[in-house]
């Protein structure tokens, strides 16, 4: 009987001692914080492994080339190029539509998250700079990252807050927000080196970030910084190790097809600056890297590529038939500009082995996949085949949805646009840009100006930078982003700083308020 | 008194006690006036002690002198007869009064008409009948207040289960399942035909004890045991044959339809439905053995289901086996109970997507490629064809015919009890229970499949998935029962302590780029391609902490003067997913009945019980370390080594227990013929724990987990049984039961949302769901269609009539929008009326179904129906609300349609054939079931019955949408036999 005693009592004793009270949860199969420091230090080796990752990991993951961020909202909203609604297809609720009407509210899903994935990576940043055991070198760089994070925000939302050890985080006006940006950067230039990295912040790097930053200062301060602008990009010009991406410059053409004898076996001049195989441009002074299998985020080839445009590259995957360049737009190239059969994929499109890729729901007779630069409407019923394709960053064969070229961030040939724009608005005089705008004009093989408006500036500056998230900038700066173009009516001033998205106005719990104008 | 109690707890606590008196096994027969009561069950009063009879009504149970046994059975008044000297004890029941059968509670039992919560208890015969391959689908539409929905008929899917609506939102709204007393069971561990019966604990009041698993209901289940045979072993035979067909197709264009609708005409004539489907054949084998001898019974059981689907390789075989073991020994003062079950699944999971690309392929497309009306590479797509160089658009027989998706499930527990009686009043409980469950999947797309197996590619064909995890849980329960009666007043104290352990790991890995089909994938991946470049093999593994709950329960039973009952819980609950000082939380519940007849003696009512409860249980959602930050981990990029890590989800130390308090009003009547049972209740849940969007520029994340609003739910149940006819030769008894539930979010993290995002081609940011707060949930949102076309898109109403038309989606809560509510995802009314006739030796069940008040998002129409020019090579659905004018696709009110209806679910015929004669057969019965019998619906979609989240994220606010990939319900004929010899 005792014995059974026993037994009883000891089973209860099991089940007592195994509990006791410790209710302690380590997260066995997630990472936290602490690794973020030691998973560092234990894969520290070369160049791009540092501490800094994080912090040039954040610059790729800001919605930097891919379908509904800082990019698209950046290029849809200008008269590049539209989204447009083809019947059943991209209508999304009217987001793309009023993103290129300038009829966007603070609801637009794109603009909302074009806001948190600016925000989440600046958290990154911080995060390299808190914890990363960072020397002077290195944290001059991540603290550049984080200025030009913010910068971004700053050009799209005015009023922002600035996430920083030691900063208030209030709402900012644009002034404050531009002041402390510029101080960041400059704080930060004399610890950058030198060398031509082009995956890290050199000081020519800072500089450039500098003259982009001194180039809208008037939008954004209403004090104008034209010499500021000039002087930057032209130590940028002067000093770096860079040269413009010239005939000279030659990369196998990875989109090839072997059957399709217009097809070049390399790509050369302008077309290399933006090539898969774009990692050793010697225009490049700082780039985003992209890489189909380790760092994928550029998907250019899926926005913009008709569905059957599949099998002209092998791609992997369908792509989405979204976004295509304006008409008007694709027209402001002369022929025989390098940039216009760089920028743009048109004309009939032939699959791998040199066959005519078909569309069996084609809106004409004619099923053949012939891009046209003509968009018959931005909605309903936009055609299929309609608008030049973006084909700025050109495609590789068998590429994967994620693209593996470089997204230049600053790369000499703004630097001399910079230069040419600020000294001529410097002096009230545009013709003093010609020489700048002439020798970019050479490089794609286009006769010398002789004489230059601020319209035509304009213009010229846009044939030279589609597709590198710049227009919306630039229409704001020349006064143009109100005017009407395409289908796109006039829009009011107020709408050149977009609206804080009304999600982030309601969980920041009253600490942010809706720019003027919006509601 | 007091002191004696107080003594009596730590004794509980401890462990230890004194005190034996010998006992005995009493035995006899169960009976009524017209022969004897199989299943008749025989407790000792106080205790869970318990036996059952067996077919002959025979019984035995080990007791002492003095015990008092409590002999009830369903439809009959229990009868209690003390033990005396005699061995034998002999009750013949009478008929009529079910207030004295022992009902199951958690921690212990109770008689019926003790019970002061809402606790619903469904037995064997009421239960659905026919193919039931699922142990939830027993129940559905028997209770008053619990919806189970299995939208569509997939076999590998289970049921939505739901009690009084919306509790919680991030956390577990389905309802903790207690099979035989191991809390946190699955019921795909146990095969329908094992159950004895199943009862409800449908308020916080009962459910308080289980703390915070039972937040959103409990259900105990009984599985059937082997007590009360002896002798002779009893064998019981079940066997099902069922068909199944489609019930409900969508109506598309026929193959002319479409051309003349300016469709391209590729020369064939299919019916991409009927390619893809079948008639799906279940065959059900169920044998089970019953024995014992002296205090010692087993029963063992072995079930076999061969279930096909109506989808083509979708269906599952599954072997189960559970054995129910119990004995006594030690003067009979120890009862030990052991069981154990196993479940081996092999299921085919098929492709759902299949019935989506059949609704929307081309009807004049041939299915093979040889068929094709140009010059076409068939051997490059298995030999299919493929419309190439369209968005979204794949050969549905390609792809179920070609590719794999097979899983592989094993489920194991065991679970012993250790019950010892210390004293006359004192009874100790000891509990030790383990699961494991592991699920494997295979997915394979051929090299040859243009869908997911890039056939078209030249490179990287082929794809080879695999997927194992394995769940384990351990619980450990010790409790002790003190019941004293004094002269008008009885009670009973339980006290005790549980610990919950579970664990969960998984890993999964995909690669590519196969040179050929040949070999069989499962010992080919060695042959993948992707291995000379290992940045395109996926790979993922994750394994959870020990996730752990300790908790300390005590409650108090009263019963005075046999009429006024009270009940009083309390327990003390811990759980690791939250932060240091927030841990442990208090969850009280206390109840009040009063059978009010004793006083008021009404003329043929046997009981007017009102009751009262209030009970509050707390809820934590299912991830681990839900306090905790995690990030990801993201490489440098290129040839680079290293890499960052980036957060996934920001810290919330301050995250609390979500709490819900619930008060319930009841009245239970009785008359011999008639009963009705209603019920009134409240419940609100505070602090509900959503992973909500937080401000990016304070946490460095936009997501985390917060306690972050308050949802109520308020609603009536009423259950209705009334014996019509009562005769030896012919008896008919209905029975209906209501419910309402209406469920409102009082405060949320912003004074609207929405979800449901549609999706593409064309649809993105479109959600069709808000929710506001202060407003009732599930609301289907958006602009409503004035009913005329201008130049092919839909004209909408200037619903707040400022002349100002705003229906784009990033309007959908300003001030000027013209937007609507549509329609709501979630029933108002719910009904189920069942009914039993039985004359001589026939026996018909016939059950009705019905939800009333919900509407459904008809996605295969918002996508597929507007006439969409780009859409040529795509069917249209051309239901009878299509308007060929239409010809852009835009969601509004024309896509949102009311999903009321009313079916005949269940539907069964069984005679008994006359054994009587038969020296091996005890009974024999044949049956032919109809499932769906009929649907009465206005609905165009595939199924009318709610979706009460939505299938895409599981967001339970989200309710009311039908997505495209929705498996096709069907109509279902059974044949089955059962013997028992």
């Amino acid at each position: 009987m005792k014995n059974i005693y026993k037994i009883f009592f000891g089973l209860g004793l099991v089940g007592l001692t195994y509990s006791c009270t410790d209710l302690e949860e380590e997260l066995v199969g997630d990472l936290q914080s602490d690794f973020a420091i030691e998973g560092i230090a234990s894969s520290s080796s070369g160049d791009a492994g540092d501490a800094l990752t994080g912090a040039f990991n954040a610059v790729r993951n800001a919605g930097t080339a891919n379908h509904g961020g800082y990019f698209s909202v950046q290029s849809v909203s200008s008269d590049e190029m539209a989204v447009t609604q083809k019947g059943g297809d991209w209508y999304d609720g009217g987001i793309w539509l009023e993103m290129h009407r300038h009829t966007f509210s603070s609801n637009n899903g794109p603009i909302n998250g074009t806001w948190i994935q600016q925000y989440e990576q600046i958290a990154q940043v911080n995060n390299v700079i808190t914890n990363g055991n960072l020397d002077a070198g290195q944290l001059a760089q991540a603290r550049v990252v984080r200025a030009y994070l913010h910068w971004r925000l700053m050009d799209m939302f005015g009023r922002i807050k600035i996430v920083a050890t030691g900063e208030s985080t209030a709402q900012r006006t644009r002034t404050d927000a531009f002041n402390w940006i510029e101080s960041e950067i400059l704080a930060s230039v004399a610890n950058l080196g030198g060398n031509d990295v082009k995956y890290r912040i050199n000081k020519y790097a800072a500089h450039g970030l500098l003259a982009k930053l001194y180039l809208n200062a008037e939008v954004y301060t209403g004090t104008a910084r034209w010499a500021d602008a000039a002087f930057h990009a032209d130590f940028v010009i002067e000093n770096g190790p860079y040269r413009l991406s010239d005939s000279s410059v030659k990369v196998t053409n990875l989109g090839r097809r072997p059957s399709v004898s217009t097809d070049p076996v390399e790509l050369s001049g302008y077309a290399a600056v933006f090539a898969p195989n774009n990692e050793n441009n010697p225009e490049i002074i700082w780039s985003v890297e992209y890489d189909e299998a380790t760092a994928g985020g550029m998907n250019f080839n899926q926005m913009t590529l008709h569905y059957a445009s599949q099998y002209s590259w092998n791609f992997q995957d369908q792509p989405w038939n979204g976004y295509s360049a304006l008409e008007e737009f694709y027209n402001s190239y002369e022929n025989g500009d390098a940039r216009k059969t760089a920028n743009f994929i048109v004309g009939a499109q032939l699959d791998y082995g040199g066959n005519a890729l078909v569309d069996l729901a084609s809106d004409n007779a004619d099923p053949a996949i012939n891009y046209v630069p003509n968009i018959n409407e931005l909605e309903p019923n936009a055609n299929r085949i309609g608008g030049a394709r973006l084909g700025k960053f050109s495609f590789q064969q068998f590429g994967r949805p994620d693209m593996d070229n470089d997204f230049p961030i600053i790369r000499l040939g703004d630097m001399y646009l910079i230069r040419a724009e600020a000294t001529a608005r410097a002096a009230g005089n545009w013709a003093l840009a010609l020489p700048d705008v002439n020798t970019i004009r050479a490089r794609a093989g286009v006769a010398a100006m002789t004489s230059i408006t601020a319209d035509q500036f304009l213009a010229e500056r846009g044939r030279e930078m589609f597709q590198e998230a710049s227009r919306r900038t630039d229409l704001i700066r020349f006064n143009k982003w109100g005017a009407s173009w395409w289908e796109k009516t006039n829009s009011d001033a107020y709408r050149t700083v977009m609206p804080i998205p009304a999600e982030q106005i309601q969980v920041s719990g009253g600490t942010l308020t809706q720019n003027p104008g919006y509601n | 008194m007091k002191i004696t109690l107080l003594k009596s707890f730590l004794l509980v606590g401890a462990l230890l006690c004194f005190g034996l008196v010998g006992a005995q096994t009493v035995s006899g027969n169960v009976s009524d006036a017209n022969g004897p009561l199989p299943g008749a069950t025989v407790v000792i009063k106080g205790t869970s002690v318990g036996s059952s009879a067996d077919f002959d009504g025979n019984y035995s149970i080990s007791a002492k002198a003095g015990d008092v046994l409590l002999f009830s059975f369903v439809g009959y008044t229990g009868q209690e007869v003390t033990v005396g000297s005699s061995d034998t004890i002999n009750v013949v029941l009478i008929p009529g009064n079910e207030l004295d059968e022992v009902v199951l509670t958690g921690y212990g039992s109770q008689r019926e008409k003790e019970i002061t919560s809402a606790v619903v208890a469904v037995s064997e015969k009421d239960f659905n009948k026919g193919n039931v391959n699922d142990a939830s689908q027993l129940l559905q539409g028997k209770v008053a207040g619990l919806q189970i929905y299995n939208k569509g008929g997939n076999p590998n899917s289970g049921a939505t289960i739901r009690l009084r609506g919306l509790s919680t939102i991030g956390a577990n709204s389905s309802p903790l399942v207690v099979i035989d007393g191991v809390i946190g069971a699955s019921l795909a561990n146990v095969d329908p035909s094992d159950i004895a019966s199943i009862n409800v604990l449908k308020d916080a009041s009962a459910a308080a004890i289980y703390g915070s698993r039972g937040s959103s209901g409990v259900i105990l289940v009984t599985t059937k045991s082997g007590a009360g045979v002896q002798g002779k072993p009893k064998f019981n035979y079940n066997a099902q044959f069922t068909t199944a067909d489609i019930l409900n197709q969508i109506d598309l264009m026929s193959p002319d339809e479409f051309i003349a609708a300016g469709g391209r005409d590729l020369g064939s004539k299919t019916d991409w439905i009927d390619e893809v489907t079948r008639q799906g054949q279940t065959k059900v084998h169920n044998i089970a053995v019953q024995g014992g001898a002296g205090d010692t019974n087993y029963r063992i059981s072995t079930n076999y289901r061969d279930v096909e689907g109506i989808l083509l390789n979708s269906g599952f075989e599954q072997f189960n086996t559970r054995l129910n073991f119990s004995t006594r020994t030690l003067n009979d003062k120890l009862k030990i109970d052991f069981t154990t079950s196993y479940t081996k699944r092999d299921q085919q999971n098929g492709f759902n997507e299949a019935l989506r690309y059949a609704t929307l392929y081309n009807p004049t497309a041939p299915v093979y490629g040889a068929d094709a009306p140009y010059a076409f590479n068939s051997a490059t797509y298995g030999g299919y064809f493929e419309t190439l160089g369209l968005f979204d658009s794949y050969n549905p027989v390609s792809i179920i015919r070609q590719n794999i998706n097979d899983g592989n499930k094993v489920e194991f527990n065991h679970s012993t009890n250790f019950t010892y009686n210390f004293s006359e009043n004192f009874t100790g409980y000891f509990r030790a229970a383990e699961q494991l469950s592991r699920y494997s999947n295979r997915l394979y797309y051929r090299t040859t499949s243009l869908w997911n197996g890039r056939a078209d590619s030249p490179t990287r064909k082929g794809s080879a998935s695999f997927f194992n995890d394995e769940f384990r849980f351990k619980l450990y329960e010790g409790y002790g029962t003190y019941a004293k009666s004094f002269d008008r007043l009885a009670m009973t104290v339980t006290a005790g302590y549980s610990f919950q352990q579970q664990n969960y790991m998984s890993h999964s890995f995909t690669l590519g780029d196969f040179p050929n089909d040949d070999m069989d994938y499962i010992n080919a991946i060695e042959y993948s391609q992707d291995l000379k470049n290992a940045g395109l093999i996926g790979a993922s593994s994750d394994k959870s902490p020990d996730e752990k709950i300790i908790a300390y329960f005590g409650r108090l039973n009263m019963t005075f003067d046999d009429s006024i009952f009270l009940n009083a819980s309390l327990r003390r609950e811990g759980s690791t997913k939250l932060g240091d000082g927030n841990q442990w939380g208090l969850f009280p519940a206390v109840s009040l009945g009063a059978d009010l007849n004793k006083y008021l003696e009404l003329e043929g009512v046997n009981q007017l019980k009102a009751r009262a409860s209030y009970g509050v249980t707390g809820n934590l959602p299912s991830g681990s370390g839900l306090s905790q930050e995690i990030r990801t981990y993201a490489w440098a990029g290129g040839d680079a080594t290293g890499g960052s890590t980036a957060l996934a989800r920001a810290a919330n130390p301050d995250l609390k227990w979500e709490e819900k308090a619930e008060m319930n009003f009841g009245i239970d009547f009785n008359m011999d013929r008639f009963s009705a049972t209603l019920d009134l209740y409240e419940q609100t849940s505070k602090d509900f724990i959503i992973n909500r969007q937080v401000d990016a520029t304070v946490y460095g994340f936009n997501r985390r987990w917060e306690n972050a609003g308050e949802l109520s739910s308020k609603g009536v149940e009423l259950a209705l049984n009334y014996d019509v006819l009562q005769g030896d030769k012919l008896s008919y008894n209905t029975g209906i039961v209501l419910s309402k539930n209406k469920s409102v979010l009082e405060s949320y993290v912003a004074e609207s949302d929405r979800f449901g995002n549609l999706g593409a081609p064309g649809q993105n940011d479109t959600y069709v769901i808000r929710v506001k707060e202060g407003e009732e949930i599930g609301q289907i949102w958006g602009p409503v269609w004035d009913g005329t076309i201008t130049n092919g898109s839909q004209n909408f109403v200037d619903v707040n009539g400022d002349g100002n038309l705003v229906t784009n989606q990033g309007s959908w809560n300003a001030e000027d929008a013209d937007f609507a509510v549509l329609g709501k995802g979630t029933p108002d009314f719910e009904l189920g009326w069942s009914n039993q006739l039985s004359f001589g030796k026939w026996e018909v069940n016939a059950f009705f179904r019905g939800a009333f008040g919900h509407s459904l998002v008809n996605t295969f129409r918002a996508f597929y129906e507007p006439r969409v020019g780009s859409q040529k090579s795509y069917n249209y659905v051309n239901t009878e609300l299509a308007n060929p004018d239409i010809k852009n696709a835009q969601f509004s009110s024309l896509y949102v349609e009311k999903a009321d209806f009313f079916k005949l679910d269940n539907l069964t015929i069984a005679r008994s054939l006359d054994v009587s004669n038969s020296k091996i057969f005890d009974s024999m019965q044949l049956s032919l079931n109809v499932q769906n019998a009929f649907v009465l619906t206005n609905y165009t979609g595939t199924d009318p019955e709610p979706a009460l989240f939505d299938s895409n994220d599981g967001n339970p606010l989200a309710s009311g949408i039908e997505r495209r990939n929705s498996y096709y319900s069907s109509r279902q004929f059974t044949i089955g036999l059962n013997i028992n010899f």
